[in-house]
């Protein structure tokens, strides 16, 4: 019996989902997709067995220390080891001249040295790796390494950087690079706009501040150099460890120990790097490396910060004719993953809303400031704070409900976002209706208790594009296999970095194979065993690795109905599997387990394994236009609301309620999911009204949680979540992601209520209780 | 220097040999092989590192070991050694933990609260846990949970 079908979407995605599947009696309820099942890493983490990279070590093992550069920005005249390496307990101390790789890494662009030679560009810039007995001896040991500098003109700011007579931190120049995008005729559209607004926002640089600090270990035995340490896409950072060493990539293993939380901030190699060097100087001995937490701040990238001119001009309707969009990003040292951040802006510039003339130009420059990369959110948060924030004033200038004015200009399914894009399944309408119900909008009442105290209402619309996109290989592989002990393996290189990805991996597979979630084994992360899965970032981990595990599950049931059709001696399509044991639907009396599937698959010489590969294609945007017919894969939408309550006297901002909805094409684990939305909310309210790494001269001055403030069980209100299943044709089951959305929608929700509540939008971020009480003050 | 301490971990007696600045979150997992509590700040901030001590719940990056001589101390070893406690049982019902760093010092000061206050309300646990930073949840059901243990001793009362 098929379920009743209600929509054209979930038609095509049952579709596509049935392609998927392969018998032609599935149907009937999920047993095990869009069921909160417990983590199947819960247990041991409750009870602190889990183990982490800085439960790796041990004290009989060897310590690695990093010497970090003395000067933002100077030429390296002279390194000095000798007195070093005199340390009793040193075992070895290492610089450029023992690299015998490339001594280059970087994601996109190779320009960031392993080791430094010639030259530092920010305080994080590594010099020597010291080896000893102990960690306290390898820190006195870097106190006695000698470098000589020549200190070059620290460049602080993107105005000293862009000077014509600048000093060069890369030979190449300043900039990093440049996104257009040009849709229609902004200028001449503006012209003819009945309003126009017009303003600069600047977002802050932000820290990922995970707890779980940058810590462990590597071992060369001679043929296998095996690096455990936490990161966001092993293959990848396999292939640039192995350039960097000099060592082939066959005998390098990355395995991914337990990870206490990722947010974009181990994309960027990180110690892994440090640790080959040493481990594969110092053969059979293990090397144990971590940082601190002002070393983990100081030395890894951050959110960019950006400056953000944009001027927006609609009809006197509302209706919006024109957008004209400059960014300017500050790098800092190295490229990173900055020209993918940049395009994200970019495409991105208008969100969800239908602009029909839009230019957008982003500039990425090099200074001597922390180097910027991947943050949940990448790119899209800075531009939503921005094109939000611009809705709010055209909302004040027209004299219109900021609401009404959104709901007018959202694009609907079949319209096209800013890369020209037609996005099919367009929901933020959707989306945005269900906040303005559950928070009541019409009947938003401004009462506080005293005068002083201001209350304050915000609203957001995002979309989001999923996935690399922009024609970049995007690719997700894993494996399953059926075991002779009955148990279904699925092997991926998918991270769970916290969010659950385990469950999503196994939960698929259940489903798909017909087998209790206890019989799933998932395999993760270790280039030994499991296939290339992408990088766990751009929200791609469900879309692609759910889809490439549920395609392997899939080709392996077929494999499993073959056998038990051939020992039962019937029809291979009416072999059903359920709860583990396959029969034939008419004749449901004899039934093969999973392990007697297994033994019978192996006596027959029949394959218990499948692959499974997703590659979506997308389409590279045009360099002069930034136009492409298919920028990305997918479009993810969701809309916040939110009540703040402004004390005017200190500028203290306490949000009071929030709603948050997403469109997540389907919950996988709706526990989870919640659990994705709860805690982007929690992150976005971090950046808006807290966060801030505050940079003096190159130099970090709060590199710690003393000074550098989190958001506590105190600032976060309880945090409504509306979830929404417009299936997607092209992911598992029709889910679609939820990582980086829910913190997108945030910020622009908070400073959309603030600005309600004092009149006046705040244009740097973030908005501390100062810097809200110096805006109220202006006149 | 060194001065030889004697302390009670998780019910069994251990005597070892530290010297006076060792600190304690590092005698733990390093000496004595207690890893649960974890690093995560090294400066008060975080209660990633926090342990009972004597029962009330303390950041161990910020106490020397010398100073436990003659204590008692649990960790989620000790606390875990017959099974899981309601507490635990509830975060992991209410999906508490996402990547689970936090875990140990959230256990531990939930632990605490309900030690004295068997039903605390949303507030009591939100000042029980406010020492306690965890950057992948909102907190949420980390509340709930607590607050739920609370909810059901009530009723057994
Ligand atoms: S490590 Fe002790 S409070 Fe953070
Ligand atoms: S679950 Fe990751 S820090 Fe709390």
């Amino acid at each position: 019996m098929s379920q009743p079908i209600d929509n054209l979407e979930e038609a095509v995605a049952r579709l596509h989902v049935a392609s998927k599947s392969s018998s032609a009696y599935e149907s009937g309820p999920r047993k095990v997709v869009g069921k909160s099942a417990e983590r199947l890493d819960a247990v041991e983490k409750a009870t602190g067995e889990t183990k982490y990279g800085q439960d790796l070590f041990d004290k009989k093992f060897l310590f690695a220390k990093v010497l970090r550069a003395a000067h933002p920005h100077a030429e390296i005249l002279r390194i000095d080891t000798r007195e070093a390496k005199k340390l009793p307990g040193v075992v070895a101390v290492i610089t450029h001249s023992d690299v015998t790789g490339t001594n280059m890494h970087g994601l996109i662009r190779r320009d960031q040295e392993v080791l430094c030679s010639r030259k530092v560009r920010y305080l994080g810039d590594a010099l020597a790796v010291v080896v000893a007995k102990t960690e306290e001896i390898a820190i006195e040991a870097l106190g006695r390494i000698k470098v000589d500098y020549k200190p070059l003109p620290n460049i602080l700011t993107m105005e000293d950087a862009l000077k014509p007579d600048a000093p060069k931190i890369h030979t190449e120049g300043n900039v990093l690079g440049e996104k257009h995008l040009r849709r229609g005729d902004a200028p001449a559209a503006m012209r003819e706009a009945d309003v126009v607004v017009e303003d600069i926002i600047q977002t802050q640089t932000v820290d990922h501040a995970f707890l779980d600090l940058e810590a462990g270990r590597a071992r060369y035995d001679g043929k296998m150099l095996t690096i455990e340490v936490a990161g966001q896409w092993l293959h990848e950072e396999r292939r640039l460890i192995a350039l960097a060493i000099g060592l082939p990539l066959e005998q390098l293993r990355l395995i991914q120990p337990a990870t206490g939380g990722a947010f974009g901030g181990r994309e960027d190699i990180s110690i892994q790097i440090y640790l080959s060097l040493a481990a594969l100087k110092l053969k059979g001995k293990t090397i144990c490396l971590r940082y601190s937490r002002s070393e983990s701040m100081v030395a890894r990238h951050k959110r960019h910060p950006m400056r953000v001119h944009y001027k927006l001009g609609a009809k006197k309707d509302g209706t919006l004719v024109a957008a004209q969009v400059t960014f300017y990003v500050d790098k800092g040292a190295y490229a990173s993953t900055g020209i993918a951040a940049m395009r994200k802006a970019s495409s991105h510039a208008t969100g969800p809303y239908k602009v029909p003339n839009v230019w957008a130009d982003v500039i990425g420059v090099f200074t001597n400031n922390n180097p910027c990369g991947a943050m949940r959110g990448f790119g899209a948060v800075q531009t939503a704070i921005a094109y939000e924030g611009l809705m709010d004033r055209l909302a004040v200038k027209l004299g219109m409900d900021k609401a009404e004015l959104r709901m007018k200009n959202l694009i609907h399914s079949g319209d096209a976002v800013t890369t020209g894009q037609i996005v099919p399944n367009a929901t933020g309408v959707e989306c945005f209706e269900a906040v303005l119900k559950k928070i009541d909008w019409k009947n938003r009442s401004y009462e506080t208790a005293a005068p002083h105290l201001k209350r304050g209402y915000g609203v957001s619309v995002i979309c989001f594009g999923l996935g690399y996109g922009d024609g970049f290989p995007d690719a997700s592989r894993a494996r399953c296999k059926l075991t002779a002990d009955g148990m279904v393996e699925v092997y991926s290189s998918g991270i769970d970095v916290g969010q659950g990805l385990i469950n999503m991996i196994a939960q698929i597979v259940a489903e798909e194979v017909g087998v209790p979630l206890e019989r799933v084994r998932p395999i993760l992360a270790d280039t030994q065993l499991t296939p290339e899965s992408g990088s766990t970032s751009a929200t791609r981990q469900t879309y692609f690795t759910g889809s490439a595990v549920q395609l392997a599950a899939s080709e392996l049931k077929k494999q499993l109905q073959d056998i038990a059709a051939a020992h039962l001696e019937e029809l291979v399509y009416e072999i059903k599997i359920d709860n583990g044991e396959a029969y034939n639907v008419f004749r449901p009396e004899r039934r093969l387990t999973l392990r007697e599937l297994a033994r019978e698959g192996k006596r027959r010489g029949f394959s218990l394994e499948a692959m499974g590969v997703y590659k979506p294609p997308t389409v590279p945007e045009d360099t002069a236009t930034g136009q492409s017919m298919r920028a990305f894969v997918t479009y993810l939408f969701g809309s916040h609301a939110c009540q703040v309550l402004v004390d005017t006297e200190t500028g203290e901002v306490k949000v009071e309620r929030y709603i948050a909805c997403h469109d997540v094409g389907k919950a996988i684990n709706p526990d989870q999911v919640i659990g994705q939305i709860q805690g982007g909310v929690t992150q976005g309210i971090g950046m808006v009204l807290m966060e801030e790494v505050v940079m003096k001269d190159g130099k970090i001055m709060n590199p710690g949680f003393t000074d550098y403030i989190l958001p506590t069980i105190r600032d976060v209100p309880e945090i409504e979540c509306i979830v929404l299943e417009n299936p997607d044709p092209g992911g598992p089951f029709g889910a679609r992601g939820v990582g980086e959305p829910p913190l997108i929608a945030c910020g622009p929700a908070v400073m959309s209520a603030i600005q309600d509540a004092i009149g006046k939008p705040i244009r740097i971020l973030p908005a501390t209780p100062e810097r809200v009480w110096r805006t109220i003050s202006e006149k | 220097m060194t001065k030889r301490i004697t302390v009670i971990l998780n019910n069994e007696t251990r005597s070892l040999d530290v010297e006076p600045n060792d600190i304690l979150l590092n005698v733990l997992r390093e000496t004595l092989g207690v890893k649960s509590p974890k690093i995560g700040c090294e400066r008060g901030d975080c209660g990633a590192c926090t342990v009972l001590l004597d029962g009330k719940t303390v950041r161990t990056c910020l106490i020397l070991a010398v100073e436990v001589d003659g204590h008692e101390i649990t960790t989620l070893e000790g606390l875990s050694q017959s099974g899981l406690t309601p507490v635990q049982q509830s975060l992991l019902k209410h999906n508490s933990f996402q990547c689970g760093f936090c875990a140990p010092g959230m256990v531990l000061s939930a632990t605490e609260l309900l030690g004295k206050n068997p039903s605390p309300s949303q507030d009591e646990v939100k000042e029980a846990i406010s020492g306690n930073l965890c950057r992948c949840t909102g907190y949420e059901p980390v509340i709930d949970a607590i607050v739920a243990v609370g909810k059901k001793a009530g009723k057994r009362v």
